[in-house]
């Protein structure tokens, strides 16, 4: 509804340069393209509509994991609070000179309404992790059950070469651990105990970070990205990573 | 001299007071060169020391988004100086170019020295390298690029160094085996290396074949200024003058780095152009860095004056006749590389993951600023370079080759 | 301890618009920090730039002393989208309502940071 005020608001660049086959892509994948916007709404988080698309609709067809841990971040609703943040920090012991999980704030000045937006941002537990791939010695690696991105911190050499190969600047070293540390959807501290939600999600007070099942057609995760009224995207979609962590608005 | 060594009766004490022996013939001049760079091989180590222990965070000037500072580039500088000097050399010594002999003994031996010197300072870069021995071993990763690259350069590190001794021997079959199993492993480490860089989809500047494929050149055009600089340096070490067969051979390796200058100078352009052509995202601004940003003085002066224009000129003036001019010129080129490769790491990095989502956070370029204790770890793997070259010239009798063969 | 908090927030809170309430006759910048962390209310659009009276909002839904309305238990979102404190108007019809535009008025830890004159960024150094 918001957004549809907001779309409203900024001028419509028009859609008759979108190509045929482009919108059918659209389509299949279940999305609707409602215009072209420059003003700073639809398409400037991400550097490309179709780029995003393209890669989300891949995995409209496909979990690969199950669970399938994804996360569906209404970047709207954020208010820079930062209860996550601290959430996090306290639940796995993240000390004050790195994060697992940050805000980021961008300044939209062409925009009519908003002018602000706050953008958590935290690893995409991507489905071809760079990260994985560069490691020399397996100290990170993909959980073939869950896929979640994991350390085994006692096999981290400390080259930094996946805080390099990352796209979302999600790992820091961490100097009491001596190892590389990064969010693992609380897995250790509250997953693996049969907790529901990561510490962020369920410290926001504004249900900004949704948490979820992708390949649970019931899950809120599941339903908030498969569905045609609203822009869902990703961050970096060019890096080819295939990432688990949505972003959508409303 | 290699005569003797080659005897089969040769005793400890025979070789040490051989050793001794050609130490002693030394002036004061070298002796005061050795304790300069043994010195500052010394403080290097302590500084990497005191930062491994201490934390990297407390010495050491890298942040979570530039996470490879300097020591990086040292460490890409002196790897792909070894690499340079193997494959040069073995165009002589491997692939049968007889004017290429002379050069052979002294680049074995000094590819050696840089690859050590090379793993010397990844040893103060890497935070935790007691398990870089073990997991490396016990637990490979095969798509590692950098887990390749580690393991070809300690397999090139054998073979160099059974290539060295078989040299001394004067048993050129083994030698040549060896020599040539090492360019292998030189080639494929070193390309490796590049593909650290290049096979990181995230990375603009980096992304791509065009790393690999640049190393390997890079590496050869570092060979020929190399190997000029050492054996003019040796011959003054050495109070010698250079005969006929080595003033041919630092002539035709003068004119194997005249095309390397060129075959990089045309690389380096491309890349320009590439980069600027349609302003493709994340290259575009990293090469503007370059060209009119932070990095100009270092790009203009150093990678373009330094290490290829003036070295081009010289080494097109100098000819044969001097010596000189042309160790002016390697002397250059080889402070322009280092830059070379200090942006090319660190260029790398300073367009931030997050550039195009027009956050506060990351609207610029990051910065950094390589720490004292970088730098001395820095000039602690020249120390190590200069330290065992002098060393090398007298233990192993100014690398002479021996006629017979 | 939480008292303690909330005490020093509150001075934090007055200190600012103490400091910033020069610039005109009217309260300055107020940051709310409670219940989260930052609300900003600027006087001077309200009252420069729109033109309302004082007693458009001191007259019932806010006091005059800053930070009053923080103390208050009911100064949540739930209190304005019924119509209570910025929802009076904030309610889709005089002005934007208030669960649309978060950001505009939260100005978040960053913008409090901003203000208070601290320069922390997420740009870390490790």
């Amino acid at each position: 509804m918001i957004l549809k005020k907001e779309l409203d608001m900024s001028r419509n660049e028009g859609l008759e340069n979108l190509g045929s086959e482009e919108r059918r892509h659209f389509l299949k994948m279940g999305l609707v393209v409602t215009g072209l916007f420059a003003g700073g709404t639809l398409l400037s988080l991400s550097s490309g509509a179709r780029r995003v698309f393209a890669s989300s609709g891949e995995f409209a067809e496909k979990y690969p994991y199950k669970p399938h841990y994804s996360m569906l971040i209404h970047v709207d609703r954020c208010i820079d609070c930062e209860r996550c943040k601290k959430a996090c920090a306290k639940t796995n012991h993240v000390p004050d000179y790195g994060y697992r999980t940050t805000i980021l704030e961008r300044d939209v000045s062409g925009a009519l309404a908003g002018k602000r937006e706050f953008v958590p941002v935290l690893c995409n537990h991507c489905n071809l992790p760079q990260c994985t791939r560069v490691c020399p010695t397996r100290a990170t690696y993909k959980d073939p059950v869950n896929g979640i991105v994991q350390m085994n911190k006692s096999k981290c050499i400390g080259c930094l070469t996946c805080q390099m190969g990352c796209p979302y600047n999600a790992r820091y070293f961490n100097e009491e651990q001596m190892a590389v540390d990064k969010c693992s959807f609380c897995w250790e501290s509250r997953l693996s105990k049969g907790e529901a939600l990561t510490a962020c999600a369920e410290a926001c007070p504004a249900g900004v970070r949704i948490f979820g099942d992708l390949s649970d057609p019931n899950d809120k995760v599941y339903r908030g990205i498969h569905q045609i009224e609203k822009t869902v995207w990703v961050l970096r979609p060019e890096a080819g990573t295939k990432p688990n962590i949505f972003y959508t608005r409303g | 001299m290699a005569k003797h060594a080659s005897g089969g009766g040769v005793t400890l004490n025979g070789l040490e007071s051989m050793v001794v022996g050609r130490l002693k013939t030394s002036g004061n001049g070298y002796y005061f060169a050795l304790l300069v760079t043994g010195l500052i091989m010394m403080a290097g180590s302590i500084a990497g020391l005191q930062a491994t222990i201490g934390g990297h965070h407390v010495f050491y000037g890298v942040t979570r988004e530039v996470s490879w500072g300097i020591l990086i580039a040292a460490y890409v500088f002196f790897v792909v100086t070894s690499t340079g000097l193997c494959l040069v050399s073995s165009i002589g010594h491997v692939f049968g170019v007889e004017s290429f002999m002379p050069i052979a003994k002294r680049s074995v031996f000094l590819s050696i020295v840089t690859i050590l010197a090379g793993f010397f300072v990844i040893s103060a870069e890497i935070k935790v390298p007691i398990r870089m021995m073990l997991y490396n071993i016990i637990s490979p990763n095969l798509t590692s690029n950098i887990w390749w690259m580690g393991t070809l350069y300690g397999v090139y590190l054998v073979f160099m160094i059974f290539e060295f001794i078989f040299l001394l021997l004067n048993r050129h079959k083994p030698a040549l085996v060896c020599g040539f199993s090492g360019a292998v492993a030189g080639i494929a480490a070193h390309s490796n290396l590049g593909a650290v860089f290049g096979l990181l989809n995230g990375r603009e500047f980096w992304h791509g074949p065009y790393m690999p494929i640049y190393f390997i050149t890079s590496a050869m055009m570092t060979g020929t200024a190399v190997i000029l600089f050492f054996h003019l340096v040796a011959a003054k070490v050495n109070n010698e003058r250079l005969d006929d067969k080595m003033l041919r051979a630092l002539d035709n390796t003068r004119k194997v780095g005249i095309l390397l200058i060129c075959v990089i100078s045309f690389f380096t352009i491309w890349k320009i152009v590439a980069a600027i052509a349609g302003q493709p995202g994340g290259k575009y601004e990293a090469v503007m860095a370059m060209l009119a940003g932070p990095y100009a003085v270092n790009f203009w002066v150093f990678e373009v004056g330094l290490a290829l224009l003036l070295p081009l000129v010289l080494f097109l003036k100098a000819g044969v006749k001097r010596p000189g001019m042309l160790l002016v010129a390697s002397a250059l080129m080889i402070v322009g590389i280092f830059i070379m490769r200090y942006d090319l790491v660190i260029v790398g990095e300073i367009v931030p993951v997050f550039h195009e989502l027009g956050v506060r956070e990351f609207s610029g370029l990051l910065s950094y600023r390589p720490s004292l204790h970088e730098l001395v770890v820095t000039a602690g793997g020249f120390g190590m370079v200069g330290f065992l070259f002098l060393l090398g010239e007298k233990i192993f009798g100014g690398h002479k080759v021996s006629e017979e063969h | 301890m939480k008292n303690v908090t909330i005490i020093c927030l509150l001075l934090a809170g007055v200190a600012l618009v103490a400091g910033s309430a020069t610039a005109g006759d009217h309260g300055g910048d107020i940051h709310f920090t409670r219940p989260v962390e930052a609300v900003l209310f600027s006087h001077d659009i309200h009252v420069d730039q729109l033109g309302f009276d004082c007693d458009s909002c001191h007259d019932g839904l806010f006091e005059y002393e800053a930070g009053a309305a923080e103390q208050n238990g009911d100064f949540t979102m739930e209190s304005l989208y019924g119509g209570g404190y910025c929802g009076a108007c904030h309610d889709g019809e005089t002005a934007f309502a208030s669960d649309t535009r978060c950001a505009t008025c939260h100005e978040g830890v960053k913008g409090y940071n901003r203000a208070l004159g601290k320069t922390e960024t997420a740009a870390s150094h490790h």
